[in-house]
């Protein structure tokens, strides 16, 4: 594919001028001071080992996947490092798709030295059958947006995807112990990678006129700059790598300068990556626990109804738009699959009614809207006295723990008063107008914005 | 007949949607959209100039580029990017940029089933966030065929592996409330009623594969409603950064 010359991004010369002159007097053109880091944000994607990093306008996603090979011939006892770094087309217009350019390649030589011959990532670790049966690591790295500083970017996201990844744990088997059984999550929990330290690169950027320094340089910048140079290191001081390729000269002082800085910015960073590490591994523990004691709490008392609620309402404590709101319902919803078994045959049935209703669910940070659709209140009457009572109480535990978390809205006190009032074996007819509501709780899924948003349809 | 899904939702239920505008600084326009775990990033680079040898130079040309989470770029890569790009280029409106190249580049994030409408859904809204002028929108949905018989929209990874059949279908979607009575229509059908892009997979008999189509299109009016709903600019003031 040919280069098309008008795509290339070029820095009008007034601009050039601008950033130089602005530098002379120690000012950058986003306003920071020369030394001082862009905002790190470091989120987590569903699965083990996926973040997704923002450094400014540098949007890099990291995903780290792992799987058994055969070990180099001569490391028989390690296991192997691998990191692929893409620069995708949609970060710079300049990025052509097909085989990677210097600077891709440039990127992936310094993340990959500095993970590897620091030995950050414990290697022997990995081996499973010396010689014959290894876990090989590979880290991807998509460079989604170009913001400048790509290095620094891309090495944070590698470094949280591999803090937070995790291998299947895997025992050996068979006759004479040679073989390799993996055991899948649900069976045994997977293990995390033993990181031995944290290599944090760091970037300055010289321009030429009076050895102008800055640190983490935007893309303006970068297009400006006479020269650049990468420091890897970690938090206890120890310099794992330096890459300082051609570019402008620069005087022993500045590069010993820019080291003691960078000294100081890595343990900033460590610290930051640290946090956000503990903190997704919290969520994740929550996860797991969660869905233990909603199980437990199927016996039903008054007590363990509490609980739910409880438990539900800590979870909305988290913020608006995180996907550990969506894990609560989601273990509520896989224990009342059985039920919905039953329900839908019911539904089924009235196969016109569900085709006008095709229930479209919306959820995320972006948009949230009330159900559009009702839900015909006769069926779900009729479809609740079909069954026993024992079903519909389980929902009704299920809805009041979902119910506390919803807004209030000006049907549901009522209501609630009425589930407060009534046993657990109580008559049909008020089950059915609260059933009303737990039906459609059950009926819809995981979301627990769903059902807010069914309640709200329907009432 | 009942239906068992393993995440609990009926034959006729999608899963969350979410999408987002305006994510990336550097593309023109981008967006991201997700249904349930499956997550697409599709950025925009506005008309750039020339075309490739093959295109016609009359007309505008979209190039589209797909971007696997991990591992090489293989056939099955090529195949979804000949697809996408046919299915934009046919609700692009091609004559007004001639000798120009739009390129579109998916991202995918996660993949749980039901991929490339996801991709699909996610390309068109980075399309209206660059500001390319559409003739419509377009709002794809995968239907499969459970072993009992029954359609099942929007299946899970788990489910598309299992099931026999399915496929990926995508409508247009107009705004009926401002055309008037007896336009657009094509050999007497509404144009609503048309089919941009069906991909199936596995074999189905013939009145099941209708039966899809009126499952997906039913379904594809709920999407489309929520993709209008979160397509206007949120920030008013934003403008188009293509060129």
């Amino acid at each position: 594919m040919e280069p098309r010359l008008a795509n290339t991004w070029r820095l009008t010369v007034n601009e050039k001028k601008f950033i130089e002159t602005a530098l002379q007097s120690d000012l950058r053109i986003d306003g920071r001071r020369p030394f001082e880091y862009r905002k790190i944000s470091i989120k987590f994607g569903r699965e083990d080992g996926s973040t997704e990093v923002q450094l400014g306008q540098t949007h890099v996603m990291g995903f780290v996947t792992a799987q058994l090979v055969q070990p180099y011939k001569d490391r028989p006892n390690e296991g192997t490092l691998s990191i692929f770094t893409e620069f995708s087309p949609m970060a710079d217009p300049s990025f052509e798709p097909g085989r990677p350019g210097e600077a891709a390649v440039e990127l992936g030589r310094v993340i990959d030295r500095g993970l590897r011959e620091s030995r950050a990532v414990d290697m022997e670790s990995l081996c499973i059958i010396s010689g014959k049966s290894v876990w090989s690591v590979r880290v991807d790295l998509h460079i989604l947006d170009n913001g400048g500083n790509l290095i620094d970017g891309a090495n944070i996201a590698a470094l949280a995807a591999l803090l937070t990844f995790r291998r299947p744990e895997c025992s050996l088997g068979g006759e004479d112990g040679q073989e390799v059984i993996v055991h899948p999550p649900e069976v045994r929990e997977p293990l995390p990678l033993i990181i031995h330290h944290l290599p944090i690169a760091v970037t300055f950027a010289f321009f030429g006129n009076e050895t102008s320094v800055v640190i983490d340089p935007t893309h303006y910048e970068e297009a400006v700059m006479g020269g650049r140079m990468t420091a890897t290191l970690n938090a206890n001081n120890d310099i794992c790598a330096i890459q300082k390729a051609g570019g402008e000269g620069v005087l022993q002082s500045v590069i010993m300068q820019c080291l003691r800085i960078a000294g100081q910015r890595a343990h900033d960073i460590t610290t930051k990556i640290k946090n956000a590490v503990e903190s997704y591994n919290t969520e994740r523990a929550l996860r797991k626990i969660k869905r233990h004691s909603n199980s437990v709490s199927l016996d039903i008392s008054g007590a363990d109804v509490d609980v739910v609620k409880n438990q539900n309402r800590s979870f909305d404590q988290k913020g608006v738009s995180e996907r550990s709101k969506l894990i609560p319902g989601k273990s509520i919803a896989d224990q009342s699959m059985d039920i919905e078994g039953e329900t839908k045959s019911s539904k089924q049935g009235q196969t016109n009614r569900i085709e006008g209703d095709a229930k479209s669910f919306i959820g995320g940070p972006s948009s949230w809207d009330p159900y559009a659709g009702g839900v015909n209140l006769d069926l779900l009457k009729a479809s609740l006295a079909s069954r026993g009572t024992s079903t519909p109480s389980r929902k009704e535990i299920y809805s009041r723990g979902e119910n506390m978390s919803c807004e209030a809205k000006p049907v549901e006190p009522p209501k609630d008063n009425s589930l407060a009032s009534s046993p657990i074996e109580a008559a049909k007819t008020p089950l059915g107008t609260n059933g009303e509501k737990t039906l459609k709780d059950a009926v819809k899924s995981k979301n627990k914005r769903k059902k807010k948003a069914s309640s709200a349809g329907g009432s | 007949m009942e239906i068992d899904r393993v995440d609990g939702r009926t034959a006729n239920q999608l899963r969350p949607l979410a999408c987002s505008r305006n994510i990336l600084n550097r593309a023109h326009g981008s967006a991201s959209w997700s249904q349930g775990d499956t997550k697409v990033l599709a950025a925009v680079y506005g008309p750039k100039v020339g075309t490739k040898k093959n295109e016609n130079p009359e007309k505008a040309c979209i190039e589209v580029i797909w971007k696997p989470k991990t591992g090489q770029i293989g056939k099955p890569e090529k195949e979804y990017e000949m697809i996408v790009k046919r299915t934009l280029q046919s609700i692009c409106v091609l004559t007004i940029n001639p000798n120009t190249t739009t390129s579109v580049i998916v991202q995918v994030v996660n993949d749980d089933g039901s991929l490339l409408p996801c991709a699909i859904n996610a390309a068109c809204a980075a399309l209206v966030d660059a500001g390319i002028p559409l003739k419509h929108l377009a709002v794809a949905i995968c239907c499969c065929l459970a072993d009992s018989g029954c359609v099942l929209l929007d299946p899970t990874k788990l489910e598309e592996q299992k099931t026999k059949a399915f496929a990926y279908l995508v409508f247009p979607n107009l705004t009926l409330s401002i055309l008037p009575e007896g336009s657009l229509k094509v050999e007497g059908e509404p144009v609503e009623q048309a089919i941009i892009t069906s991909v199936t997979q596995g074999a189905m008999s013939v009145d099941d594969y209708l039966h899809c189509l009126e499952r997906g299109r039913a379904a594809s009016a709920k999407m489309s409603a929520f993709l209008r709903r979160s397509l206007p600019p949120q920030n008013p003031s934003d403008s188009s950064r293509a060129g």
